[in-house]
């Protein structure tokens, strides 16, 4: 994926540039929370003081953090809510223009613009969906024995999970086990010096991270503490910086 | 060949037909035959623990090669599940498009086109839930650039609703269509992007 170069990150601000138009503004405000990029600096995201995330640059971090993250992260529910419902109002009014002859052709302009945009952020919010999913499936049967993990998954995923491991469970069982002798057909055996059966997320993988405030110190495997300020990058293993994703002091880059 | 067969050789020859899938990035014919003959050998496997009557270093071997043929027998069927996975997705979760191909069909076993349809069922109730926005088996390899986009008909598809009203695509026209309306007949291989 391409998404690495300037053009992306320049182009998803562009509903922001253009609903700053009045003009334009009046017509979109019977939609609710136009507030997508209203603001937006030139500058990265963590260079800004103070400056409140908006919903779309909030999903982008976690989006990043999912796909770089061994583990599946909370579920974001809230935020996507939101997205959908200004995806799907922004939708509608850019119908409803669309179709009135009264509008003009700078604003039929500003249309294809903000039909651009709406087309942009489904595309990451269903990569975002997708990433989960694919982990979803990869850790299912780990998922259906832990509840401490479904906590982190949607109601939807949860029966997404839950149906796949079923299935997977039931596609060994008539393709292989039940042709088994009865006493080898578990699907939970745990033989010395075999990797378990059960696939868990590997946190002991290395990520890089990128500081976005100052964070406290955290403590490394060999017993010295990392300690980073904002801004600071490095690469670590990902059990080391959990706590700190979780509260967003730092992001997945 | 039979003379100087070990046990476990059958289930290496089975892992090592996924690994040429996995190299070729193909989907191989399901090898029904030596997955039949593996669970054979389980059976002998099996049926020799049971008679001896006192523990010999033998049946460590039996033991060891019947938990290695096991993990064998599943993983080779967890790759397949894996490539068929990733086949649904590619093309966009259209599950009659997978299955009216002869060529893929004939390499899938029955219980794999069995759990290809639940798949897609799981799958198809998941999105449902999105269904009012977006559509979330659509591509998620490039960040869409623009909004129409000038496509090659390589296939007839017959008339399809867009934004521009119903076309009809005709083998050899080109069109400029909405990249939305159109998507999922570029991942079937109807249109072709020019």
């Amino acid at each position: 994926m391409d998404i690495d170069d300037d053009d992306f990150f320049t182009n998803l601000d562009q509903s922001g540039r253009v609903a700053n138009n009045n003009a334009f503004q009046e017509r979109l405000r019977q939609a609710p929370r136009d507030d997508d990029g209203a603001e937006i600096l030139d500058a990265p995201p963590f260079m800004l003081e103070e400056e409140e995330e908006t919903p779309l640059q909030q999903l982008i971090r976690h989006w990043m953090n999912e796909r770089h993250s061994p583990d599946i992260l909370p579920n974001e529910g809230e935020l996507l809510a939101g997205l959908l419902d200004h995806i799907r109002s922004q939708s509608e009014t850019v119908q409803l223009l669309r179709t009135d002859p009264s509008s003009s052709e700078e604003e039929h302009f500003r249309i294809m613009l903000v039909q651009t945009e709406v087309e942009r952020v489904k595309f990451i919010v269903r990569s975002y969906l997708r990433t989960r999913l694919f982990k979803i499936e990869k850790f299912a049967r780990y998922i259906m024995t832990n509840p401490e993990v479904q906590q982190r998954l949607s109601e939807s995923e949860v029966e997404h999970a839950r149906r796949f491991a079923r299935l997977t469970d039931q596609h060994f069982y008539h393709s292989v086990l039940q042709s088994l002798p009865e006493t080898q057909q578990t699907l939970d055996d745990q033989p010395p010096f075999v990797p378990s059966m059960v696939t868990e997320p590997d946190k002991a993988r290395a990520v890089f991270v990128l500081a976005r405030q100052d964070c406290p110190p955290v403590r490394l495997p060999d017993g010295s503490a990392l300690d980073m300020r904002k801004g600071h990058i490095s690469l670590t293993l990902y059990s080391v910086v959990e706590q700190l994703i979780a509260r967003g002091e730092v992001e997945l880059v | 060949m039979t003379d100087t067969r070990q046990f476990g050789d059958l289930a290496t020859q089975l892992v090592a037909e996924s690994r040429r899938s996995t190299l070729t990035d193909t989907l191989l014919k399901y090898n029904d035959s030596l997955v039949r003959s593996i669970i054979r050998e389980q059976r002998d496997l099996e049926k020799m623990t049971e008679t001896s009557q006192n523990v010999t270093p033998a049946m460590l071997i039996y033991q060891t090669t019947i938990v290695r043929n096991k993990r064998c027998l599943l993983a080779y069927h967890k790759h397949r599940m894996d490539r068929l996975r990733d086949m649904y997705w590619t093309a966009g979760g259209a599950l009659p498009h997978i299955l009216s191909n002869q060529d893929i069909r004939s390499k899938l076993s029955p219980h794999e086109v069995d759990f290809l349809r639940q798949y897609s069922t799981s799958v198809m109730d998941y999105r449902a839930g999105f269904s009012n926005e977006l559509d979330i088996t659509a591509s998620i390899t490039h960040p869409p650039k623009d909004l129409h986009v000038l496509v090659h008909v390589i296939r007839d598809c017959g008339v399809i609703q867009t934004e521009l009203g119903s076309i009809d695509f005709q083998k050899g026209q080109r069109f400029m269509v909405r990249r939305a309306d159109i998507e999922h007949l570029i991942v079937q291989g109807y249109l072709e992007e020019v």
